[in-house]
C-alpha cells in the first residue's frame, strides 16, 4: 500500500478534501479524546478538467429521508438491476434508462475513480450571471477615480456578452444609472443617508412585477426537453445586456466626475457605502432573486454617514482601532455591523454575491463589512489605490477563465452533506451561510455554522474550501465490523458561469478502526496539514464571535492534549518526549498560528485583521498553509534554490530570500549580496552568476505574483532596509538579543529584535507541560 | 467735457444723465398700447407755484380726453354738463359712449394736471378726495387706489445721477407735484417738511451752472426710472435666474403641452431677458422628481431622479441651474428631448409640492423666477392634496375657495424671503385646486395664468392662447428682488393691500419679481383732516433688480385734488376704479366669510351710493327715479356684471377652479384688462368703417362703436365681436348675407361656414381688411394672448357669446333693467 502521504494526495486530487484523520475511531468517546476533530477541508469546485461531461440527472436513493446519490460505493445487483444505498441500506431499481447496465457497461456513476462527479442537469433554464457594479466617486485625487474608470472599462471586453451589468456610484448621493438610453444620460438618486427597503426601491426605480423575473417557476414549467434552454433574462433599465450596452457604458464610466459636493477642510467626504450597498443588494433583489449575480463594492474610503456609516466626516475623529473596539469605545461600529450582516443575510438569500474592492491608505470598513463577502462567498480585496497594479491586476482576475474558456466562478451552490448513520456533521466554517436544514446528519454539537445539513454559498471558485467537523455517535459498546467503513457524500448544486445548473457529486469513504484497541491505526491516519487548517478555522471563528483572548489558551491546552495523547515519553521527562514523523510539523503550525496576523490583532487595524481571516477562511489548504506559516526559500552559490527554516538563522548575508506569505512577496538580499549588487558587479560579464542569481527569485516571485488572488504585496529589500521588517516580524525569532552572545551573531545570522518567545523556547515548554503528570 | 467724473458715462442709450435734453425710450415695450401713456412732450414748460389761486372743481373741457382704448375721438362734444348732471338709470339706457367709457382723471391746475401721472398706471377711486372721513363715508364710496407699477411703456425718462433727492423726514422721492420755497429748498407734498436742495441737483454739467430744479425730469415727469447707487443694495444684483418646473405626468404628457412647450422655449430662448451671466434650470416631475445637470462640457445632458420624496433634497450641489450661454448647446438638446423622453410616461402622481421645494432649495443663494407647468392635482409627496371638488358646488354655499392646507402658502413666504418668485401656468383638464396652488403665487409675488382643459388636439383654440401668453411671459420685461413702497399725504392711510405680493411693513410690499403684467389695489382711510394742502399725492417706489443686473427704481407719482364739497366727490368719482376695487374687496369677502356676503356688498355698494347721492338732488328730481351721477352711472351696471361673472354667480355650472381663477384675476388685473374681463366689450363688425378711424401713430384703423352688453343690440344679419381680453368671440347671426360670407369668410353663405373656426382667412377685400385690421389692432393692444372663436348662431357654443350679454335675463339672474327696480327697492328701504 502506498503512504498515507500519498492517499491523503490522491483523495486531494481526486475528491478536493484533506481529512484531520484518515482512519476514523469507530465510538463517539474515543473521537472525542482525539483532541483534533474529526473533519475536513473540503474544495467542493476544485478544478477538475478530466472530468466527463454528465447530461442526465443523478439517480438518488428512493428513501425519502436519505436521497442519497447513486455512488461507487454503492453495492449494485447487475442482475435485479438494482442498487443498495451505502447511507441506509435502501434497495433501489435502477431507472429505466439503466437497463442495459452490466458489470461491463458501467455509467460513469459506478466507478471507482469517479467518486467525484458532475452532472449537468439539463432540465434548467441557463441564465447568464449579473454583474452589478457599485462604484465610489469620492476620491480626493483624480488618479484614482481615473484608475477604477480604466478598470472597470476594461472589465467589460472580459464579460460575457450576454450577461447583465448594472451601475450604481455614489458618494454623498447613491445614483442608480439607466444604461443604454441615448441622447439623455438617466440615473436615479438616492439620498445617502436613508435605508431603503426593496419594496421601496422596486417603486422607486419603478421596476414594475412584469420585469420581475422568477426563474424558479420557469425552471418548474419548463420545457422537459433535453436542450438546456439559452435564456435572456429579462432585463430592466438598470440591467441590460453587456452586448446591448457596453459602448454607452464605456462611454458613462469615462463621464464619471468626482462626487461634486465639496468638502470642508478638515472633513471627510460624505461617503454613502451602506446606503448604496443597501439598493444594490434592494435592486438585485427585487428584480433577479435565485439568480446567479454579484455585486462589486469599490470603495476608495470609509462610509460616513447615512446606514453602515462606520466613521463620522470629522477628520479629527480618527477610526476606530483594535485598542478602541477592546475599550468597546466604538460610536458607530455595532450599528455598521448589524446593517451589512443583514445585508450580508439578504444577499446570501437571494443567491447574491457581494464582493468589496477596497482601496484607500487608511482603513475603510471593512471590519464592519466582513459579513458581506462572507455570507456571500464575495472577494475582499484590499489595496492602497486603484490607480495601483495591485489592484488592476487583482481585479482582472477575477474574470480569469480556466481551460474551456469558462469563468472560475459558480453561483448560488447549495452544499448538502450525507453521512453514514455512524457519523453526524456538527459544522461548516468558511464562505457559506447555513440553510437552516435539519436532517438525520445535523449533530447536535455545533462546530462553526451546525444545526443544519445543507449550507449556501452565493459564491464559489476553485479554491473556495470549507471546515467541515463531524461526529462520531457510535456508541462504543455497537461495535463496527472489521473493515467497516464510513460514508459521507457532498451534493454542490450551483449555477455555472455558463449558465448551467450544476450538481457535483463527491462521496468519500473511510475505514474505521477501535481506537481503545488501536490507537496507532488512528494516529497514522493523521493529516498534520489538514488539522492545522481546520484548528486554525475554528480558532478564527472563536475569535471572531466570542472568546478573543481565549481563544491562544484553548490551542495551548489543544495542543498540549494533542502531545499528551500522541506523544511517545516519560512522565515528567520532557527530554524523553518524542512525537511520530506526521505529527512532527503540527507544533510548528501552531506556534505560528499563534504569532499570526489571524490571532494576534495588535500590530494591524480592525480592517487588516478583518481582511486577513477572511481569506483564511476562504482558500484551500495549501494556500491557508502559507497564510499559517509562510514559506521561505533562500537563494545561493553554495547550490540549488532551497526551501529553508523560516527563522532568523536563515537570514544570512550571502543569501537572497523568497518569503511567501500568501499575503506579501518578499525578496531579501542579504548583506553582502546587496553590496554586491550595489557595487554593480552583476553587470560585468565576469560575474553572470550573480546575475543569474539576482534573477531567479525574481523570476519564481513573478510566478507566484502572476497566479495568485488576490495579488499579493511585492517587495524587493535588503538587509538594514525598512521593508526588511515584513521578513522580520514573520520569522521565528531563534536570535534574539535575550540570547545573542556577540553583536551581529556569530554566523552572520541577523538578531531579530523581539520580546516574543522563539519556537525553541516554545517547544520546551510544550515539551514539559505535555509529560507532567499534574496537567 | 468738462462734465464732472461722478457722471458717469450712462449704461445704455436709455439713460439720461444729470439735466437730459429728451427722454428717451424705454427697453423694452413689445406690446404697450399705443397712446395709452401720456404724450411725454409735455415735460416741462409751466411756471411753478401759481396752482393755489385756482379754484377746483370747475369742469374742463376734453378732461374725459385718453381714455383706455384711446378712443379719443368726438369727447368735445360730450357736453360740459354731463359730469355735473343726476342721470335717471330707470330711464337713460344708452349709457355706454360709443367709442368705451371715458376715463376719470382728477382735475388739477393745468401744470399739474399735465405732468400728472397716467391713468393706466395710477388711478384713484375718488379724483376729488374728501377732506374729512366724515365726508368720505357721507358719499358712501370706497377710497383707494389702483396702480399697474410697472406697465411697459414706450417713454420712460431713465436718470443716472449720484445723487437721488429725497424727503430727509419721510424718504418721498422729489416729484413734480412739490413746491419750490426758493431755488435752494422744497418742501415735501407728502409730509410738509422743507428740505434742502443739494447742489449737484440744479448743477447743469453741460453749461456748468446752477439752473432752475424744475429743469429736472425729476421734477417733470410723474414717472421716472433712477439707476440706482449701491446704498440700494442688499447684495450685488443678481443675475436673471429661471427655473422651469415640468409637469411630466401621463395627464401631463397627454395633453400635448410638453413639446408646444419646449419648442416655444427654444424659440425665444435668445429673447430671455437678461445678460451674459442669465441662468436656467430644468425640472420635470410625475411621482418622482428629474433633475438636469446641464453642466458646460458635458456630452450630453445628464437627467437625475429623485423617486424619494419625504425630504426633497438636491441630486448634486451644482450645474442644476448653469448659464444659458455657457450650455447654451446642452440645453437645446435637453429641450429636444424631453417630448420623447416622457413619452408615453403611465406614471399619474404629481409632486408637485417636492418640487417646489426643490425649487426653493435650487433657488435660495440668487432668488429668480420659477415657472411651473401643472396639469393635475398634485397627489403625492409633500403638499400632496385631496380631490374635495364634489363636482356640485350648486347653491348659496360654494365651497373650497380658499386653500386646503397651508403648505403652499409657507412655501411662498419662504421663497418671498429668498427672492424667489413662482409663476403657475395651470394646464389641467380636472379639478387642480387652484385655490390651493395659487398660494405659491400670491406671497411670492407670481402670477397664475390657467388654460382649462388644455389640449393640443382635442383643444385647439387655446393652443395659440397658450403659445401667445408663453412667448409673452419668456420675453417680458422683468424685475427681480424688488420692492414697493406706496407713500401717501399726511392724514392718508392705507390698511389693506390687492394683488400678488408679501407685505414686509405697513407700506412695503416684497415683490422677488415684479412683471409688466401684474396690478394692485390699495384701500385708503382718511385719518385726518386733509386741510394741509388743496393736493395729495401717492407716491409708489418700485426698487428692482433689471435683468441685465442693474439696481433700478421707479416712481409714480398722483397728485389729486381735495375737496369738501360733496357734491365734487361724486362727480369726479372714478367708476371703473370704484368697480374695480370693489371686485377686489368682494373677493376678499368672499374667501374670509363668504360668496353670498360679498354679493351682498354688490348690492348694497351701489344702493348707499346712490342714496348718498340722493341726497345732493332737489327732492322733486327724486321722484320715482334712480338717480345716480353722471360719473358713477355705470356703477349698477358694473355690479350686476359682477354678480353675473363667474367668480361671483351662484351659477351651478361654474367649476371651482374657473372661479377661483377669476377671483384671483380680481385681485392681480390692471384696471382695463379687469373690466373688460367684467364687461366685455361689444362690436358690431357688420357696421365697421373707415369714416371714423382710431388712430396708431400714423395708422387709422378702421372702427365700429361699442355696444351695450345686450340682446337687444344684437341682429341676425351682423356680426357680432365679444371681446373678453382673454377670448374673442365672432358670432355670426343667421341671416348675414352672402356676400359678406364670402368677403370675411371666403364662404358662399351662412351654412358653410364651418362651426369652430379659430382663425379668419386674410381675404383681399375691403371689408375683409377692415376687419382683420381692427381685430389684430385689438389683439396687439393688450399683452396677453387669447382664444378665438368663431361661431354661428346656430352653433352649440353658442351660449360662449351669449353668457356676456350681462343685460339680458336669464333663468336664475335679474336683467339690468330688473336689476335697478331691484335696487330702487332696496334703496326705499
Ligand atoms: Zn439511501
Ligand atoms: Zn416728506
Amino acid at each position: 500500500m502506498a503512504t498515507y502521504q500519498e492517499f491523503i494526495q490522491q483523495n486531494e486530487d481526486r475528491d478536493g478534501i484533506r481529512f484531520s484523520w484518515n482512519v476514523w475511531p469507530s465510538s463517539r468517546l474515543e473521537a472525542t479524546r482525539m483532541v483534533v476533530p474529526l473533519g475536513a477541508i473540503f474544495t467542493p469546485l476544485k478544478e477538475r478538467p478530466d472530468l466527463p461531461p454528465i447530461q442526465y440527472d443523478p439517480v438518488l436513493c428512493t428513501r425519502p429521508t436519505c436521497r442519497a446519490i447513486l455512488n461507487p460505493f454503492c453495492q449494485i445487483d447487475y442482475r435485479a438491476k438494482m442498487w443498495t444505498c451505502n447511507f441506509c441500506y435502501q434497495r433501489n431499481p435502477f431507472p429505466p434508462q439503466y437497463s442495459a447496465i452490466s458489470e461491463q457497461h458501467q455509467p460513469a456513476e459506478i466507478i471507482p475513480q469517479f467518486s467525484t462527479l458532475e452532472y449537468t442537469i439539463t432540465r434548467a433554464t441557463c441564465h447568464p450571471p449579473i454583474f452589478l457594479l457599485v462604484v465610489d466617486t469620492c476620491f480626493p485625487e483624480d488618479e484614482d477615480l481615473q484608475g477604477l474608470k480604466e478598470s472597470l472599462q476594461m472589465s467589460l471586453s472580459l464579460l460575457p456578452p450576454n450577461a447583465l451589468i448594472g451601475l450604481i456610484t455614489y458618494g454623498k448621493m447613491v445614483q442608480v444609472h439607466e444604461l443604454g438610453s441615448e441622447g439623455v444620460s438617466k440615473s436615479y438618486v438616492f439620498r445617502g443617508t436613508k435605508e431603503l427597503n426593496a419594496k421601496q426601491i422596486q417603486e422607486m426605480l419603478g421596476i414594475g412585477k412584469n420585469a420581475q423575473s422568477n426563474p424558479q417557476q420557469q425552471q418548474r414549467g419548463g420545457a422537459q426537453g433535453q436542450q438546456q434552454q439559452q435564456f435572456q433574462l429579462p432585463s430592466n433599465r438598470f440591467l441590460q445586456p453587456v452586448h446591448k450596452c457596453d459602448m454607452s457604458l464605456t462611454d458613462l464610466l469615462g463621464e464619471l466626475q468626482r462626487d461634486p459636493w465639496p468638502v470642508a477642510q478638515g472633513k471627510r467626504p460624505l461617503r454613502s457605502v451602506g446606503a448604496a450597498l443597501s439598493i444594490a443588494v434592494g435592486l438585485l433583489e427585487c428584480t433577479f432573486p435565485n439568480t446567479g449575480a454579484r455585486i462589486m463594492l469599490f470603495m476608495g474610503g470609509p462610509c460616513t454617514q447615512g446606514p453602515g456609516m462606520v466613521v463620522d466626516d470629522e477628520l479629527k475623529h480618527p477610526i476606530r482601532s483594535h485598542h478602541d473596539i477592546e475599550k468597546d469605545s466604538c460610536k458607530y461600529m455595532k450599528k455598521a455591523m448589524k446593517h451589512y450582516e443583514a445585508l450580508g443575510n439578504r444577499a446570501a438569500n437571494n443567491g447574491h454575491v457581494i464582493d468589496i474592492y477596497s482601496c484607500a491608505l487608511d482603513q475603510t470598513g471593512l471590519h464592519e463589512m466582513k459579513f458581506c463577502p462572507k455570507y456571500t462567498g464575495g472577494h475582499m480585496v484590499m489595496g492602497d489605490s486603484f490607480n495601483t497594479s495591485l489592484f488592476k491586476q487583482t481585479f482582472q482576475r477575477v474574470f480569469s477563465r480556466d481551460q474551456k474558456g469558462e469563468f472560475k466562478m459558480g453561483f448560488g451552490a447549495t452544499l448538502e452533506i450525507k453521512t453514514s448513520r455512524e457519523l453526524k456533521v456538527s459544522g461548516a466554517i468558511g464562505p457559506c451561510v447555513s440553510l437552516g436544514v435539519k436532517g438525520p446528519s445535523v449533530s447536535d454539537t455545533e462546530i462553526g455554522l451546525g444545526g443544519t445539513c445543507q449550507w449556501k454559498m452565493c459564491g464559489l471558485y476553485p479554491n473556495s474550501s470549507l471546515a467541515i467537523c463531524f461526529e462520531v455517535v457510535n456508541q462504543h459498546n455497537a461495535p463496527i465490523p472489521q473493515g467497516g467503513r464510513g460514508y459521507i457524500q457532498f451534493i454542490t448544486q450551483y449555477q455555472h458561469s455558463s449558465g448551467e445548473r450544476r450538481v457535483r457529486v463527491t462521496t468519500v469513504a473511510r475505514s474505521w478502526a477501535d481506537a481503545s484497541a488501536n490507537i496507532h491505526h488512528v494516529s497514522a491516519g493523521f493529516d498534520q496539514e489538514a488539522a492545522a487548517v481546520q484548528m486554525a478555522r475554528i480558532a478564527v471563528y472563536r475569535a471572531e464571535t466570542d472568546d478573543g483572548p481565549d481563544v491562544l489558551r484553548w490551542l495551548d491546552r489543544m495542543l498540549i492534549r494533542l502531545c499528551q495523547k500522541f506523544g511517545d515519553y516519560h512522565k515528567d521527562d520532557p527530554t524523553s518526549f518524542r512525537y511520530s514523523e506526521n505529527f512532527s510539523l503540527y507544533p510548528q503550525f501552531m506556534f505560528h498560528l499563534r504569532r499570526s496576523q489571524f490571532l494576534q490583532v495588535f500590530n494591524n487595524s480592525p480592517d487588516e485583521t478583518s481582511y486577513y481571516r477572511h481569506m483564511l477562511n476562504v482558500e484551500d489548504l495549501t494556500q491557508s498553509l502559507i497564510m499559517i506559516q509562510p514559506i521561505l526559500y533562500a537563494y545561493s552559490f553554495h547550490g540549488p534554490p532551497e526551501p529553508v527554516l523560516l527563522d532568523s538563522s536563515s537570514m544570512q548575508a550571502d543569501r537572497i530570500l523568497l518569503m511567501d506569505t500568501f499575503f506579501h512577496i518578499l525578496i531579501y538580499h542579504g548583506e553582502t549580496i546587496a553590496q554586491w549588487k550595489a557595487q554593480g558587479y552583476q553587470d560585468l560579464p565576469e560575474y553572470e552568476n550573480l546575475k543569474q542569481l539576482l534573477q531567479a527569485p525574481l523570476d519564481d516571485a513573478q510566478e507566484i505574483l502572476q497566479t495568485r488572488f488576490p495579488m499579493p504585496r511585492y517587495i524587493v529589500t535588503e538587509a538594514g532596509a525598512s521593508q526588511a521588517r515584513f521578513l522580520l516580524s514573520k520569522v521565528n525569532p531563534s536570535q534574539t538579543h535575550n540570547n545573542m552572545y556577540g553583536f551581529g551573531g556569530q554566523d552572520g545570522s541577523v538578531p531579530v529584535l523581539t520580546d516574543d518567545v522563539s519556537l525553541q523556547v516554545f517547544m520546551e515548554h510544550l515539551k514539559k507541560l505535555a509529560v507532567s503528570s499534574s496537567s | 467735457n468738462a462734465a464732472p467724473s461722478r457722471y458717469p458715462p450712462p449704461p445704455g442709450a436709455n439713460t439720461v444723465p444729470g439735466f437730459p435734453p429728451a427722454p428717451t425710450p424705454a427697453t423694452s415695450q413689445p406690446m404697450a398700447q399705443p397712446g395709452a401713456m401720456q404724450p411725454p412732450s409735455q415735460y416741462g414748460g409751466a411756471p411753478p407755484g401759481s396752482y393755489g389761486s385756482q379754484p377746483y372743481g370747475q369742469p374742463h373741457q376734453g378732461m374725459y380726453a385718453n381714455n383706455v382704448n384711446a378712443m379719443t375721438q368726438n369727447f368735445g362734444q360730450m357736453g360740459v354738463q354731463d359730469s355735473q348732471r343726476a342721470v335717471n338709470l330707470l330711464n337713460e339706457r344708452q349709457l355706454m359712449p360709443p367709442d368705451g367709457v371715458e376715463t376719470a382723471k382728477p382735475i388739477l391746475p393745468h401744470d399739474f394736471k399735465k405732468v400728472n401721472c397716467s391713468p393706466d398706471i395710477f388711478r384713484c377711486t375718488l379724483n376729488a378726495i374728501p377732506q374729512t372721513s366724515a365726508l368720505l363715508s357721507k358719499a358712501r364710496l370706497p377710497l383707494g387706489i389702483l396702480i399697474h407699477p410697472f406697465r411697459d411703456l414706450s417713454q420712460l425718462p431713465v436718470i443716472q445721477s449720484s445723487v437721488i433727492v429725497r424727503c430727509r423726514s419721510c424718504r418721498t422721492y422729489i416729484n413734480p407735484f412739490v413746491v419750490f420755497v426758493d431755488q435752494r429748498r422744497w418742501k415735501c407734498n407728502l409730509c410738509f417738511r422743507v428740505n434742502d436742495l443739494p447742489d449737484e441737483f440744479s448743477f447743469d454739467p453741460v453749461s456748468k451752472t446752477y439752473g432752475d430744479p424744475q429743469r429736472r425730469p425729476e421734477v417733470k415727469s410723474a414717472t421716472i426710472e433712477f439707476i440706482a447707487p449701491s446704498e440700494y443694495m442688499l447684495r450685488p444684483p443678481q443675475p436673471a435666474v429661471y427655473l422651469f418646473l415640468l409637469d411630466v405626468s401621463f395627464n401631463a404628457v397627454e395633453t400635448g403641452y410638453l413639446s408646444q412647450f419646449c419648442q416655444i422655449l427654444l424659440d425665444e430662448l435668445d429673447k430671455l431677458p437678461g445678460d451674459a451671466r442669465t441662468t436656467v434650470g430644468f425640472v420635470c416631475y410625475d411621482r418622482a422628481l428629474y433633475y438636469f445637470n446641464l453642466a458646460e462640457g458635458l456630452s450630453q445632458p445628464q437627467m437625475l431622479c429623485v423617486p424619494d420624496l419625504e425630504e426633497p433634497f438636491l441630486p448634486c450641489p451644482d450645474n442644476l441651474l448653469v448659464n444659458l450661454h455657457e450650455s447654451k448647446e446642452l440645453i437645446t438638446e435637453l429641450l429636444n428631448q424631453l417630448p420623447t423622453i416622457f413619452e408615453g410616461n403611465l406614471e399619474t402622481g404629481s409632486a408637485l409640492g417636492a418640487a417646489l421645494l426643490s425649487a426653493h432649495k435650487m433657488m435660495s443663494s440668487t432668488g429668480g423666477r420659477v415657472t411651473v407647468m401643472q396639469t393635475c392635482l398634485p397627489t403625492v409627496g409633500p403638499g400632496a392634496l385631496q380631490n374635495r371638488d364634489s363636482g356640485n358646488t350648486s347653491g348659496k354655499n360654494v365651497t373650497n375657495i380658499g386653500p386646503a392646507t397651508d403648505f403652499y402658502k409657507k412655501l411662498s413666504l419662504d421663497c418671498s424671503a429668498q427672492q424667489i418668485a413662482v409663476d403657475l401656468f395651470m394646464l389641467n383638464g380636472q379639478y387642480a385646486d387652484i385655490a390651493t396652488l395659487s398660494c405659491i403665487s400670491k406671497y411670492s409675488a407670481g402670477c397664475i395664468y390657467h388654460f382649462p382643459s388644455f389640449h393640443t388636439v382635442k383643444n385647439p383654440s387655446q393652443v395659440d392662447k397658450f403659445e401667445n401668453d408663453l412667448r409673452r411671459y419668456l420675453t417680458r420685461k422683468i424685475g427681480f428682488e424688488s420692492v414697493m413702497r406706496i407713500r401717501c399725504t399726511r392724514g392718508l392711510s392705507i390698511h389693506t393691500f390687492h394683488g400678488n405680493f408679501f407685505v414686509r411693513s405697513t407700506d412695503l410690499l416684497s415683490l422677488p419679481n415684479i412683471n409688466p403684467d401684474a396690478g394692485f389695489g390699495m384701500q385708503m382711510s382718511i385719518e385726518d383732516n386733509l386741510n394741509e394742502s388743496p393736493t395729495v399725492s401717492f407716491q409708489a417706489a418700485l426698487l428692482y433688480t433689471s435683468s441685465k443686473g442693474e439696481r433700478r427704481i421707479r416712481v409714480h407719482t398722483l397728485c389729486v385734488p381735495v375737496t369738501n364739497q360733496i357734491g365734487e366727490v361724486f362727480a369726479t368719482a372714478d367708476q371703473q376704479a370704484v368697480a374695480a376695487l370693489l371686485a377686489k374687496m368682494a373677493v376678499d369677502r368672499s374667501l374670509n366669510s363668504a360668496i353670498s356676503d360679498a354679493r351682498d356688498a354688490m348690492i348694497n355698494a351701489p344702493v348707499d351710493t346712490l342714496s348718498a347721492y340722493a341726497q345732493q338732488v332737489p327732492a322733486s328730481q327724486r321722484v320715482g327715479a334712480l338717480l345716480a351721477p353722471h360719473s358713477l352711472r355705470l356703477l349698477p351696471m358694473y355690479m350686476l356684471a359682477m354678480l353675473k361673472s363667474i367668480a361671483f354667480s351662484l351659477s351651478s355650472s361654474t367649476k371651482t377652479d374657473d372661479r377661483v381663477f377669476a377671483m384671483q384675476q380680481c385681485k392681480v388685473q390692471p384696471l382695463c384688462y379687469l373690466m373688460q374681463s367684467l364687461y366685455p366689450h361689444l362690436y358690431p363688425l357688420h357696421r365697421i368703417s373707415s369714416e371714423t378711424p382710431l388712430k396708431r401713430g400714423k395708422e387709422e384703423i378702421p372702427a365700429t362703436p361699442q355696444l351695450q352688453l345686450s340682446s337687444a343690440n344684437i341682429d341676425r344679419t351682423g356680426l357680432f365681436l365679444m371681446d373678453t381680453g382673454d377670448a374673442m368671440y365672432l358670432l355670426v347671426g343667421s341671416g348675414v348675407g352672402d356676400q359678406m360670407c364670402q368677403d370675411v369668410f371666403e364662404k358662399p353663405n351662412f351654412m358653410s361656414i364651418p362651426d369652430g373656426m379659430i382663425d379668419l382667412p386674410e381675404l383681399e377685400n375691403p371689408t375683409s381688411e377692415m376687419i382683420r385690421c381692427f381685430v389684430n389692432f385689438l389683439i396687439d393692444s393688450r399683452p396677453n394672448g387669447i382664444t378665438f372663436l368663431v361661431i354661428r348662431d346656430d352653433s352649440k357654443h353658442r351660449h360662449l357669446f351669449f353668457q356676456h350679454m350681462l343685460e339680458d335675463r336669464t333663468e336664475n339672474s335679474m336683467s339690468y333693467y330688473e336689476f335697478l327696480q331691484f335696487l330702487q327697492g332696496k334703496a326705499k328701504g
